[in-house]
């Protein structure tokens, strides 16, 4: 079996960039507050609680009782630095297979914490969904990227690995 | 200015139908470029005079946008009333000074909103801004032309925000007016504004001093009575036309697009002769480029007309009274017959799109976040739009002072009524015709 084609490669490794985007600037601007928008309007400090309590779905009770937990000031600061060193990774290309594999756990906990299952719009958000949400399907690309392998098409794992060969060579 | 139930109904209607779906927020200006947040909390601010007006502002400030740090007043009453205030907003406590240097030297501010006797206007802002804080000060600018220019240049100097605190500009009436009417043309040709500010009472303040031995004389108020009363002399204020008209004025100048050129005055001291210096009446006509003229009137003597603005269009005329009411009515339009309940129009401001926008119906105002406003009275007896435009404007100043938003009343734009008032002063006295110096001609 081979590789991908150049084209394949192009776009799996743009599909990993736009995703690392997503994450590392969901991860810098909840570092960031609190914060004022471009208008002139305050933001204030970012947290899980208000997205926890409002978890919906079979795992809610779990996602509520976090909330509520001395685990909820952790969770503020454990998900915008985990948000931030995802998205590193699949910008740089660095450690890409970890970074999948953290990007799909994250993706998956935020499904996980609200899976639409009623099928209606809510207010504040758009669209409208019934099992398939926007974070499904980027958790779905997100899986496409880890079994590509990216990190051997472009990146700084190219890099890390000729560095790493090179000093076996060395020794 | 009095107007039966039916023509206020007919008014109403037609100023709510011209300016439906008119932005309020306008010229604030979405981000055309791809910008993220500004990083940073409430702006760290300071108070220097919390008197009467200073404590409106105090009691106004969403504590989103500003943290009061401290407040600094020579007067300790003013103080205590200020912590009341601030208790009743359910702000937190601010640390307490006598003198604002000390303030601004010992806490960690990023502004200071400044509401002291206008004499001081130029003295405190100056120094603010020289010691890299940015600055609101209360309207009139400055006690003279040369103060206002003074700190027109050390903003400039400087870098720093100097806004002048016209609630004005700030109030969504107002906003909706020039907006959806004047700038849109609705009024045809105006050349006849009529402001009037009419009260019935002697603007004298009676208290006792905060302590029997209490002296202000090392503040340059000989007694306590001058401290009290400064608004009634003239060392400290320029009375009627510094306190009531210069708001009139400037929002002249901003519907018309121009500053005046020339003013008559006449009035006196007519009623009060209780030792005061400024005077109780005064009547004032301000000439406009164009042929166009602003008539005021200020009396203590008659509130049947309280205060309020006109302008004359050849197509329509506005009226917009006690910052809260609005009123348009078509050249030649037969009045309507009796449809509505008399109650005051404000403005209902919903979200639409990116920003709040206007919409047609007689409800009240909102606040500057396009919250709805908790409608009719507010419990202090001031027009809750009013009040909305103090809060907007304390938050338009930490906007500008966090993400560089433009001001609503910059220098360029305060200074113009100010030194209509000013000449307006000088005529009075003389009972004379006097030329007004461009505003511009320091700008520089």
């Amino acid at each position: 079996m081979t590789g991908p084609s150049r084209w394949q490669g192009v776009a799996l490794v743009v599909l990993r960039t736009l995703i690392g985007w997503h994450f590392l600037y969901e991860g810098y601007y909840k570092l960031a507050l609190p914060a004022w928008s471009p208008a002139g309007a305050p933001l204030g400090a970012w947290s899980a609680a208000g997205y926890l309590r409002a978890s919906s779905g079979p795992f809610a009770p779990l996602f509520h009782a976090l909330a509520g937990s001395g685990a909820a000031r952790w969770i503020d600061v454990a998900i915008p630095i985990a948000l931030v060193v995802v998205g590193l990774s699949l910008v740089l290309g660095l450690f890409t297979t970890r970074g999948c594999q953290g990007a799909a756990l994250l993706l998956a906990l935020f499904y996980l914490a609200a899976i639409p299952l009623d099928g209606v719009p809510h207010p504040g958000a758009e669209g409208t969904y019934l099992i398939v949400n926007k974070t499904l399907v980027e958790l779905a690309a997100v899986l496409v990227v880890l079994a590509s392998g990216t990190g051997a098409i472009a990146g700084l794992d190219l890099w890390r690995q000729r560095t790493v060969a090179q000093r076996k060579v060395n020794a | 200015m009095h107007l039966t139930p039916e023509e206020q109904a007919l008014g109403r209607r037609n100023f709510l139908r011209a300016i439906a779906g008119v932005p309020v927020i306008a010229g604030l200006g979405a981000a055309t470029l791809a910008r993220g947040p500004v990083s940073g909390g409430p702006v760290r601010i300071g108070y220097i005079g919390v008197g009467g007006e200073g404590r409106v502002l105090l009691a106004n400030t969403d504590p989103a946008y500003a943290h009061i740090v401290a407040m600094a007043d020579i007067n300790p009453a003013q103080l205590a009333l200020a912590d009341a205030a601030l208790e009743k907003a359910k702000l937190p406590k601010a640390v307490h000074y006598a003198e604002w240097r000390e303030m601004i030297q010992k806490e960690s501010l990023e502004g200071v909103v400044i509401a002291v006797p206008l004499w001081a206007h130029t003295e405190v802002a100056c120094g603010c801004l020289e010691a890299g804080l940015h600055v609101l000060c209360e309207k009139m600018m400055a006690w003279d032309v040369e103060g206002c220019e003074r700190m027109r240049a050390t903003a400039r100097k400087t870098g720093k925000i100097l806004e002048i605190g016209y609630q004005r500009n700030y109030n969504q009436v107002y906003q909706a007016a020039y907006e959806g009417i004047v700038k849109a043309g609705g009024l045809g040709d105006v050349f006849l504004a009529r402001l009037a500010w009419h009260r019935n009472g002697n603007w004298r303040r009676h208290g006792d001093p905060p302590a029997p031995t209490y002296d202000p004389s090392k503040w340059g108020y000989p007694t306590w009575e001058h401290l009290l009363n400064w608004r009634l002399y003239k060392k400290y204020s320029r009375g009627l036309l510094a306190e009531l008209a210069s708001h009139q004025v400037n929002v002249t100048n901003w519907f018309f697009g121009a500053e005046p050129e020339a003013v008559i005055g006449t009035g006196g001291i007519y009623r009060f002769k209780d030792g005061r210096e400024v005077d109780d009446h005064v009547y004032a006509t301000f000439e406009y480029p164009g042929g166009r003229s602003a008539v005021f009137s200020t009396i203590e003597s008659n509130a049947f007309e309280r205060n309020y603005e006109v302008f004359y269009g050849t197509k329509a005329t506005l009226l917009l009274q006690g910052e809260s009411e609005a009123y348009l009515f078509e050249e030649g339009e037969p009045g309507a017959p009796a449809s509505a309940a008399a109650r005051p129009t404000g403005i209902d401001v919903q979200p639409k799109g990116s920003g709040p926008a206007l919409s047609a119906s007689e409800s009240r105002a909102a606040d500057a976040a396009g919250r709805p406003a908790v409608g009719g009275a507010t419990g202090t007896g001031t027009p809750a739009e009013r009040l909305s435009a103090y809060r907007a404007e304390v938050s338009g100043f930490c906007s500008a002072v966090r993400v560089g938003t433009p001001l609503r009343c910059g220098p360029d734009r305060a200074i113009g009524s100010a030194v209509a008032c000013i000449t307006a002063v000088d005529a009075v006295a003389q009972k004379a015709r006097l030329p007004i110096r461009s505003s511009a001609a320091s700008a520089s």
